[in-house]
Protein backbone atom coordinates (compact mmCIF):
# COMPACT_ATOMS: atom_id res chain seq x y z
CA UNK A 1 0.00 0.00 0.00
CA UNK A 2 1.47 3.41 -1.14
CA UNK A 3 1.58 6.22 1.55
CA UNK A 4 -0.90 9.29 0.97
CA UNK A 5 0.97 12.23 1.63
CA UNK A 6 -1.70 13.58 4.68
CA UNK A 7 -0.94 17.37 3.75
CA UNK A 8 -2.88 17.09 0.53
CA UNK A 9 -5.67 14.96 2.32
CA UNK A 10 -8.42 18.08 1.41
CA UNK A 11 -7.26 17.84 -2.18
CA UNK A 12 -8.12 14.47 -2.30
CA UNK A 13 -11.97 14.96 -0.31
CA UNK A 14 -12.98 17.81 -2.55
CA UNK A 15 -11.88 15.65 -5.64
CA UNK A 16 -14.15 12.61 -4.56
CA UNK A 17 -16.77 15.54 -3.46
CA UNK A 18 -16.90 16.84 -7.05
CA UNK A 19 -17.02 13.70 -8.56
CA UNK A 20 -19.85 12.65 -6.56
CA UNK A 21 -21.79 15.71 -8.05
CA UNK A 22 -20.81 14.87 -11.93
CA UNK A 23 -22.22 11.45 -11.22
CA UNK A 24 -25.09 12.44 -9.79
CA UNK A 25 -25.48 15.50 -12.35
CA UNK A 26 -24.89 13.20 -15.15
CA UNK A 27 -27.18 10.57 -13.71
CA UNK A 28 -29.96 13.71 -13.35
CA UNK A 29 -29.49 14.73 -17.44
CA UNK A 30 -29.41 11.33 -18.42
CA UNK A 31 -32.85 10.55 -16.52
CA UNK A 32 -31.45 8.06 -14.27
CA UNK A 33 -33.46 10.07 -10.97
CA UNK A 34 -36.28 11.40 -10.84
CA UNK A 35 -36.18 15.20 -9.82
CA UNK A 36 -38.97 15.09 -8.00
CA UNK A 37 -37.06 12.80 -5.31
CA UNK A 38 -33.23 13.85 -6.37
CA UNK A 39 -32.93 16.94 -8.02
CA UNK A 40 -29.60 17.31 -9.67
CA UNK A 41 -26.87 19.52 -8.18
CA UNK A 42 -27.26 22.44 -10.43
CA UNK A 43 -31.20 22.58 -10.21
CA UNK A 44 -30.59 22.89 -6.01
CA UNK A 45 -27.48 25.14 -6.83
CA UNK A 46 -30.58 27.76 -9.04
CA UNK A 47 -32.68 27.20 -5.92
CA UNK A 48 -29.93 28.36 -3.71
CA UNK A 49 -29.72 31.56 -6.23
CA UNK A 50 -32.91 32.15 -6.03
CA UNK A 51 -33.28 32.47 -2.86
CA UNK A 52 -30.82 35.07 -2.54
CA UNK A 53 -31.54 36.85 -5.89
CA UNK A 54 -35.07 38.18 -5.23
CA UNK A 55 -34.07 38.44 -1.49
CA UNK A 56 -36.52 37.13 0.40
CA UNK A 57 -34.40 34.26 2.44
CA UNK A 58 -33.02 37.40 4.69
CA UNK A 59 -35.69 38.33 6.63
CA UNK A 60 -35.88 34.25 7.04
CA UNK A 61 -32.06 33.64 7.94
CA UNK A 62 -32.66 36.64 10.25
CA UNK A 63 -35.42 35.17 12.01
CA UNK A 64 -33.56 32.03 12.67
CA UNK A 65 -30.26 33.94 13.98
CA UNK A 66 -32.03 35.76 16.35
CA UNK A 67 -33.96 32.84 17.51
CA UNK A 68 -30.57 30.49 17.96
CA UNK A 69 -28.07 33.48 18.84
CA UNK A 70 -30.86 34.70 21.39
CA UNK A 71 -30.95 31.36 22.93
CA UNK A 72 -27.15 30.42 23.12
CA UNK A 73 -26.55 33.47 25.23
CA UNK A 74 -29.51 33.39 27.57
CA UNK A 75 -28.82 29.50 27.76
CA UNK A 76 -25.19 29.98 28.23
CA UNK A 77 -26.19 32.60 31.14
CA UNK A 78 -28.75 30.67 32.71
CA UNK A 79 -27.04 27.23 32.62
CA UNK A 80 -23.37 28.97 33.84
CA UNK A 81 -25.31 30.72 36.70
CA UNK A 82 -27.53 27.54 37.89
CA UNK A 83 -24.68 25.54 37.39
CA UNK A 84 -22.37 27.82 39.90
CA UNK A 85 -25.45 27.99 42.21
CA UNK A 86 -25.56 24.59 42.24
CA UNK A 87 -21.75 23.58 42.97
CA UNK A 88 -21.66 25.75 45.63
CA UNK A 89 -24.62 25.38 47.33
CA UNK A 90 -25.85 21.80 48.43
CA UNK A 91 -29.46 22.46 49.07
CA UNK A 92 -29.77 23.81 45.16
CA UNK A 93 -27.65 21.13 43.76
CA UNK A 94 -30.30 18.86 45.76
CA UNK A 95 -33.51 20.12 43.97
CA UNK A 96 -31.99 20.91 40.30
CA UNK A 97 -30.04 17.88 39.59
CA UNK A 98 -32.67 15.52 38.89
CA UNK A 99 -34.26 18.26 37.11
CA UNK A 100 -31.91 19.11 34.85
CA UNK A 101 -31.08 14.90 34.72
CA UNK A 102 -34.26 14.13 33.45
CA UNK A 103 -34.12 17.14 31.12
CA UNK A 104 -30.89 16.00 30.07
CA UNK A 105 -32.40 12.61 29.46
CA UNK A 106 -35.17 13.61 27.09
CA UNK A 107 -34.61 14.54 23.98
CA UNK A 108 -35.93 17.77 24.64
CA UNK A 109 -37.04 19.01 21.07
CA UNK A 110 -40.36 17.31 22.23
CA UNK A 111 -41.33 20.61 24.13
CA UNK A 112 -40.99 22.74 21.15
CA UNK A 113 -45.31 22.15 20.61
CA UNK A 114 -45.44 23.06 24.31
CA UNK A 115 -43.41 25.85 24.04
CA UNK A 116 -45.43 27.37 20.95
CA UNK A 117 -48.55 26.95 23.32
CA UNK A 118 -47.26 29.17 25.98
CA UNK A 119 -44.91 31.35 24.04
CA UNK A 120 -47.12 31.99 20.81
CA UNK A 121 -45.61 30.90 16.90
CA UNK A 122 -43.56 34.16 17.27
CA UNK A 123 -39.71 34.17 18.30
CA UNK A 124 -40.22 34.05 21.42
CA UNK A 125 -41.11 30.04 21.32
CA UNK A 126 -37.90 29.41 19.36
CA UNK A 127 -36.09 31.26 21.93
CA UNK A 128 -37.07 29.01 24.40
CA UNK A 129 -36.17 26.18 22.46
CA UNK A 130 -32.78 26.76 22.15
CA UNK A 131 -32.48 27.81 25.37
CA UNK A 132 -33.49 24.79 27.40
CA UNK A 133 -31.29 22.55 24.76
CA UNK A 134 -28.34 25.04 25.08
CA UNK A 135 -28.77 25.38 28.61
CA UNK A 136 -28.79 21.88 30.40
CA UNK A 137 -25.53 21.35 28.59
CA UNK A 138 -23.99 24.28 29.82
CA UNK A 139 -25.56 23.52 33.60
CA UNK A 140 -23.99 20.05 33.64
CA UNK A 141 -20.74 21.01 32.43
CA UNK A 142 -20.23 23.73 35.41
CA UNK A 143 -21.69 21.65 37.69
CA UNK A 144 -19.60 18.98 37.00
CA UNK A 145 -16.19 20.97 36.11
CA UNK A 146 -16.36 22.93 39.96
CA UNK A 147 -16.54 20.17 41.53
CA UNK A 148 -13.39 18.60 39.44
CA UNK A 149 -11.63 21.98 39.92
CA UNK A 150 -7.84 21.01 40.61
CA UNK A 151 -7.50 20.84 44.26
CA UNK A 152 -3.78 21.24 43.78
CA UNK A 153 -4.69 24.92 42.10
CA UNK A 154 -7.00 25.58 45.40
CA UNK A 155 -4.47 24.85 47.90
CA UNK A 156 -1.37 26.86 45.49
CA UNK A 157 -3.55 30.20 45.91
CA UNK A 158 -4.61 29.42 49.37
CA UNK A 159 -1.35 29.10 50.57
CA UNK A 160 -0.27 32.03 48.62
CA UNK A 161 -2.03 34.20 50.71
CA UNK A 162 -5.02 34.05 48.22
CA UNK A 163 -9.13 34.61 49.84
CA UNK A 164 -11.94 33.42 48.74
CA UNK A 165 -12.53 36.22 45.85
CA UNK A 166 -9.09 35.55 44.50
CA UNK A 167 -9.95 31.66 44.37
CA UNK A 168 -12.81 33.02 42.33
CA UNK A 169 -11.56 35.38 40.21
CA UNK A 170 -8.24 33.44 39.63
CA UNK A 171 -9.25 29.57 39.81
CA UNK A 172 -13.52 29.35 39.19
CA UNK A 173 -13.50 31.54 37.21
CA UNK A 174 -11.01 30.41 34.57
CA UNK A 175 -11.63 26.64 35.24
CA UNK A 176 -15.41 27.50 34.32
CA UNK A 177 -14.37 29.93 31.43
CA UNK A 178 -12.69 27.05 29.96
CA UNK A 179 -15.41 24.40 30.66
CA UNK A 180 -17.76 26.02 28.64
CA UNK A 181 -15.58 27.66 25.89
CA UNK A 182 -14.92 24.18 25.35
CA UNK A 183 -18.75 23.21 24.50
CA UNK A 184 -19.24 26.34 22.60
CA UNK A 185 -19.16 24.15 19.20
CA UNK A 186 -21.50 22.01 20.51
CA UNK A 187 -23.69 24.42 22.19
CA UNK A 188 -23.79 26.35 18.61
CA UNK A 189 -24.99 23.62 17.19
CA UNK A 190 -27.68 22.88 19.98
CA UNK A 191 -29.00 26.61 19.45
CA UNK A 192 -29.59 26.30 15.72
CA UNK A 193 -31.22 22.87 16.10
CA UNK A 194 -33.92 24.43 18.33
CA UNK A 195 -34.37 27.62 16.06
CA UNK A 196 -34.91 25.06 13.15
CA UNK A 197 -37.26 22.55 14.88
CA UNK A 198 -38.90 25.47 16.66
CA UNK A 199 -39.55 27.07 13.00
CA UNK A 200 -40.59 23.91 11.81
CA UNK A 201 -43.22 22.80 14.39
CA UNK A 202 -45.13 26.06 13.50
CA UNK A 203 -43.83 29.43 12.78
CA UNK A 204 -44.38 32.00 10.01
CA UNK A 205 -40.41 32.45 9.34
CA UNK A 206 -37.40 31.18 9.50
CA UNK A 207 -35.33 28.41 8.00
CA UNK A 208 -36.85 25.71 9.62
CA UNK A 209 -39.97 27.38 8.34
CA UNK A 210 -39.07 27.20 4.72
CA UNK A 211 -37.82 23.78 5.15
CA UNK A 212 -41.63 22.59 6.25
CA UNK A 213 -42.70 24.78 3.47
CA UNK A 214 -40.37 22.99 1.31
CA UNK A 215 -41.91 19.56 2.48
CA UNK A 216 -45.64 20.28 2.35
CA UNK A 217 -45.09 21.73 -1.69
CA UNK A 218 -42.29 18.33 -2.35
CA UNK A 219 -39.78 20.80 -3.46
CA UNK A 220 -36.87 18.92 -3.57
CA UNK A 221 -34.63 21.31 -4.75
CA UNK A 222 -35.33 24.00 -2.26
CA UNK A 223 -34.76 21.48 0.38
CA UNK A 224 -31.86 20.54 -0.56
CA UNK A 225 -30.44 24.07 -0.90
CA UNK A 226 -31.90 25.20 2.25
CA UNK A 227 -29.85 22.04 4.08
CA UNK A 228 -27.10 23.22 2.23
CA UNK A 229 -27.48 26.77 3.54
CA UNK A 230 -27.85 25.93 6.65
CA UNK A 231 -25.12 23.82 6.73
CA UNK A 232 -23.20 26.39 5.82
CA UNK A 233 -24.42 29.41 8.74
CA UNK A 234 -23.51 26.96 11.54
CA UNK A 235 -20.08 25.76 9.89
CA UNK A 236 -19.22 29.52 9.80
CA UNK A 237 -20.63 30.01 12.99
CA UNK A 238 -18.31 27.07 14.16
CA UNK A 239 -15.48 28.76 12.48
CA UNK A 240 -16.35 31.79 14.35
CA UNK A 241 -16.56 29.77 18.00
CA UNK A 242 -13.37 28.06 17.55
CA UNK A 243 -11.12 31.16 16.83
CA UNK A 244 -12.56 32.50 19.89
CA UNK A 245 -11.94 29.36 21.54
CA UNK A 246 -8.48 29.10 20.26
CA UNK A 247 -7.86 32.88 21.08
CA UNK A 248 -9.08 32.66 24.82
CA UNK A 249 -7.49 28.67 25.66
CA UNK A 250 -4.53 29.92 23.90
CA UNK A 251 -2.77 28.87 27.66
CA UNK A 252 -3.72 25.08 26.63
CA UNK B 1 14.61 24.47 64.22
CA UNK B 2 17.35 27.26 64.22
CA UNK B 3 17.37 30.44 61.92
CA UNK B 4 18.45 29.71 58.13
CA UNK B 5 18.94 25.90 59.05
CA UNK B 6 17.81 23.39 56.64
CA UNK B 7 15.98 20.01 58.31
CA UNK B 8 14.61 17.09 56.12
CA UNK B 9 11.99 14.60 57.71
CA UNK B 10 12.45 11.35 56.23
CA UNK B 11 10.41 8.60 56.79
CA UNK B 12 8.27 5.73 55.35
CA UNK B 13 5.25 6.49 53.06
CA UNK B 14 2.13 7.08 55.59
CA UNK B 15 4.22 8.18 58.34
CA UNK B 16 2.34 11.74 58.19
CA UNK B 17 5.70 13.77 56.82
CA UNK B 18 3.13 15.27 54.16
CA UNK B 19 0.19 16.01 56.46
CA UNK B 20 2.43 17.61 58.89
CA UNK B 21 3.96 20.07 56.60
CA UNK B 22 0.22 20.90 55.64
CA UNK B 23 -0.49 21.46 59.13
CA UNK B 24 2.23 23.89 59.66
CA UNK B 25 0.74 25.86 56.24
CA UNK B 26 -2.56 25.43 58.03
CA UNK B 27 -4.27 23.21 54.92
CA UNK B 28 -5.01 20.92 57.50
CA UNK B 29 -5.79 21.08 61.42
CA UNK B 30 -3.60 18.96 63.62
CA UNK B 31 -5.65 16.43 65.26
CA UNK B 32 -4.19 17.46 68.53
CA UNK B 33 -1.63 20.55 69.35
CA UNK B 34 -0.75 23.29 67.77
CA UNK B 35 1.59 24.33 65.43
CA UNK B 36 3.99 26.65 66.48
CA UNK B 37 6.26 28.96 63.95
CA UNK B 38 6.53 32.26 65.46
CA UNK B 39 6.25 33.28 62.16
CA UNK B 40 3.03 35.76 60.24
CA UNK B 41 1.38 33.66 57.58
CA UNK B 42 2.73 35.04 54.25
CA UNK B 43 6.41 34.53 56.07
CA UNK B 44 6.14 30.43 55.24
CA UNK B 45 5.86 29.24 51.89
CA UNK B 46 5.15 26.16 50.56
CA UNK B 47 6.44 23.99 47.54
CA UNK B 48 4.22 21.08 46.19
CA UNK B 49 5.72 17.70 44.87
CA UNK B 50 3.82 19.16 41.78
CA UNK B 51 4.15 22.83 40.65
CA UNK B 52 0.85 23.57 40.43
CA UNK B 53 1.71 27.23 38.75
CA UNK B 54 -2.17 27.84 37.37
CA UNK B 55 -2.10 26.68 32.93
CA UNK B 56 -4.03 29.90 32.49
CA UNK B 57 -1.60 32.97 33.40
CA UNK B 58 2.08 33.51 32.11
CA UNK B 59 5.10 32.49 33.70
CA UNK B 60 5.24 36.22 35.05
CA UNK B 61 1.88 36.45 36.67
CA UNK B 62 2.41 33.36 38.40
CA UNK B 63 5.38 34.77 40.24
CA UNK B 64 3.63 37.92 40.89
CA UNK B 65 0.20 36.32 42.40
CA UNK B 66 0.83 36.23 46.18
CA UNK B 67 2.95 39.30 46.02
CA UNK B 68 -0.57 41.12 44.78
CA UNK B 69 -2.30 38.93 47.12
CA UNK B 70 -0.20 40.58 49.90
CA UNK B 71 -1.05 44.40 49.01
CA UNK B 72 1.53 44.56 46.48
CA UNK B 73 0.78 47.28 43.30
CA UNK B 74 0.10 45.20 40.49
CA UNK B 75 3.10 47.08 38.48
CA UNK B 76 5.36 46.36 41.03
CA UNK B 77 4.56 42.74 41.28
CA UNK B 78 5.47 42.14 37.65
CA UNK B 79 8.64 43.66 38.07
CA UNK B 80 9.32 41.99 41.11
CA UNK B 81 8.40 38.84 39.29
CA UNK B 82 10.94 39.51 36.39
CA UNK B 83 13.88 40.08 38.59
CA UNK B 84 13.04 36.51 40.46
CA UNK B 85 12.46 34.55 36.99
CA UNK B 86 15.98 36.30 36.05
CA UNK B 87 17.71 35.46 39.38
CA UNK B 88 16.00 31.52 37.96
CA UNK B 89 17.79 31.83 34.79
CA UNK B 90 14.55 31.99 33.37
CA UNK B 91 15.06 35.52 31.95
CA UNK B 92 12.91 35.93 28.51
CA UNK B 93 10.33 32.91 29.86
CA UNK B 94 7.91 35.03 31.32
CA UNK B 95 5.27 35.70 28.72
CA UNK B 96 5.36 31.53 28.65
CA UNK B 97 2.07 29.85 29.86
CA UNK B 98 3.45 26.73 31.66
CA UNK B 99 2.24 23.96 29.72
CA UNK B 100 5.41 25.83 27.06
CA UNK B 101 7.62 25.07 29.76
CA UNK B 102 9.16 21.67 30.51
CA UNK B 103 9.42 20.36 33.89
CA UNK B 104 12.51 22.09 35.17
CA UNK B 105 11.32 25.26 34.29
CA UNK B 106 8.27 25.08 35.79
CA UNK B 107 9.82 23.60 39.22
CA UNK B 108 12.22 26.93 38.91
CA UNK B 109 8.78 29.27 38.33
CA UNK B 110 7.45 27.56 40.95
CA UNK B 111 10.18 28.74 42.93
CA UNK B 112 10.58 31.73 41.79
CA UNK B 113 6.69 32.48 43.09
CA UNK B 114 7.59 31.01 46.55
CA UNK B 115 10.53 32.63 47.07
CA UNK B 116 9.57 36.40 45.57
CA UNK B 117 7.00 36.48 48.97
CA UNK B 118 10.55 36.74 51.06
CA UNK B 119 9.33 33.54 53.39
CA UNK B 120 11.22 33.21 56.25
CA UNK B 121 10.55 29.41 56.29
CA UNK B 122 9.99 27.56 53.15
CA UNK B 123 8.03 24.24 53.57
CA UNK B 124 9.15 21.19 50.36
CA UNK B 125 7.50 18.03 50.03
CA UNK B 126 9.41 15.87 47.44
CA UNK B 127 9.36 19.06 45.62
CA UNK B 128 11.99 17.49 43.12
CA UNK B 129 10.64 13.99 42.76
CA UNK B 130 9.21 14.46 39.31
CA UNK B 131 12.31 15.75 37.56
CA UNK B 132 15.10 14.02 35.66
CA UNK B 133 18.52 13.38 37.78
CA UNK B 134 20.28 16.55 35.15
CA UNK B 135 17.47 19.14 35.49
CA UNK B 136 17.21 18.44 39.23
CA UNK B 137 21.05 18.27 40.47
CA UNK B 138 20.65 21.82 38.81
CA UNK B 139 17.63 23.32 39.84
CA UNK B 140 18.36 22.09 43.53
CA UNK B 141 22.20 23.95 43.33
CA UNK B 142 20.37 26.81 42.54
CA UNK B 143 17.58 26.48 45.32
CA UNK B 144 20.50 25.99 48.07
CA UNK B 145 22.32 29.13 46.69
CA UNK B 146 19.24 31.20 46.76
CA UNK B 147 18.48 29.91 50.63
CA UNK B 148 21.72 30.66 51.89
CA UNK B 149 21.88 33.27 50.70
CA UNK B 150 18.41 34.94 51.61
CA UNK B 151 19.05 32.22 55.68
CA UNK B 152 15.74 30.56 54.49
CA UNK B 153 15.08 27.96 56.93
CA UNK B 154 13.79 24.86 55.18
CA UNK B 155 11.87 21.88 56.22
CA UNK B 156 12.04 19.22 53.78
CA UNK B 157 10.18 16.01 53.28
CA UNK B 158 11.53 13.49 51.28
CA UNK B 159 12.37 9.70 51.10
CA UNK B 160 15.49 10.11 48.81
CA UNK B 161 17.91 10.14 51.74
CA UNK B 162 20.74 11.35 49.92
CA UNK B 163 18.91 14.35 48.73
CA UNK B 164 18.06 14.55 52.87
CA UNK B 165 21.76 14.55 53.69
CA UNK B 166 23.48 16.55 51.08
CA UNK B 167 21.04 19.31 51.78
CA UNK B 168 20.35 19.28 55.52
CA UNK B 169 22.21 20.48 58.64
CA UNK B 170 19.81 17.91 60.45
CA UNK B 171 18.04 15.43 59.21
CA UNK B 172 15.06 13.84 61.32
CA UNK B 173 13.53 10.01 60.83
CA UNK B 174 9.87 9.22 61.56
CA UNK B 175 8.67 6.00 62.23
CA UNK B 176 6.07 3.92 60.76
CA UNK B 177 2.78 5.15 61.04
CA UNK B 178 -0.34 5.57 62.40
CA UNK B 179 0.52 7.60 65.42
CA UNK B 180 4.44 8.16 63.89
CA UNK B 181 6.94 9.86 65.99
CA UNK B 182 10.50 11.44 65.35
CA UNK B 183 12.63 8.14 66.24
CA UNK B 184 16.25 9.41 65.35
CA UNK B 185 18.01 12.52 64.45
CA UNK B 186 21.51 13.18 62.48
CA UNK B 187 22.81 16.00 62.64
CA UNK B 188 25.37 16.60 59.05
CA UNK B 189 28.42 18.35 59.56
CA UNK B 190 28.94 18.84 56.24
CA UNK B 191 30.37 22.95 56.03
CA UNK B 192 28.48 25.50 54.37
CA UNK B 193 28.26 26.94 51.11
CA UNK B 194 27.55 23.71 49.86
CA UNK B 195 27.76 21.94 46.55
CA UNK B 196 25.28 19.37 46.99
CA UNK B 197 26.44 17.39 44.13
CA UNK B 198 29.86 17.46 45.61
CA UNK B 199 28.81 16.93 49.36
CA UNK B 200 28.35 13.42 48.72
CA UNK B 201 31.99 12.86 48.54
CA UNK B 202 32.09 14.61 52.44
CA UNK B 203 33.87 11.93 54.60
CA UNK B 204 30.78 12.40 56.53
CA UNK B 205 28.18 11.20 54.27
CA UNK B 206 28.43 7.50 53.38
CA UNK B 207 28.45 6.55 57.13
CA UNK B 208 25.47 8.49 58.09
CA UNK B 209 23.96 7.35 54.45
CA UNK B 210 24.50 3.80 55.80
CA UNK B 211 22.86 4.75 59.26
CA UNK B 212 20.05 6.54 57.89
CA UNK B 213 19.60 3.38 55.59
CA UNK B 214 19.47 1.03 58.62
CA UNK B 215 17.43 2.71 60.63
CA UNK B 216 14.78 3.75 58.32
CA UNK B 217 14.84 -0.02 56.73
CA UNK B 218 14.23 -1.43 60.11
CA UNK B 219 10.82 1.19 60.62
CA UNK B 220 9.59 -0.30 57.42
CA UNK B 221 10.34 -3.41 58.60
CA UNK B 222 8.56 -3.08 61.67
CA UNK B 223 5.23 -1.92 59.18
CA UNK B 224 5.56 -5.60 57.69
CA UNK B 225 5.73 -7.66 61.28
CA UNK B 226 2.43 -5.31 62.56
CA UNK B 227 0.94 -6.24 58.81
Amino acid sequence: MTRLDRRYAWVRQLAAFAAVLAVWEAAGRAGMLNPLYAPSPSRVGAALIDLFSDGRIWPHLEATFSAALGGLALGIAVGVLLGVVAALVPFIAELLEPVMTVLNAIPRVILAPLFVIWLGIGLASKVALSFILVAVLIFFTVFTGIRQVDRRLVERVVTLGGDRWALVRHVYLPSVASWVLGNLKIAVGFAFTGACVGEFVAATEGLGYLLSFAQSTFNAALMFALILLILAVVLVIFGLAGRLEKHLLRWN
Amino acid sequence: MGDGSFVSLVGPSGSGKSSLLRAVIGLQQPLAGTVETGLARSQVGILFQDDALLPWKTARDNVALGLTFNGMERRKALAEADAWLERLDLAGFGDRFPRRLSGGQRKRVALAQVLAMKPRLLLMDEPFASLDAIVRARVVKDLVALVERETISVLLVTHDLEEALTLSDEVYLLSQGPRARITEHYPVPIPRPRDPVLSRTHPAFAPLYERLWADLSRAVDQRVEAA
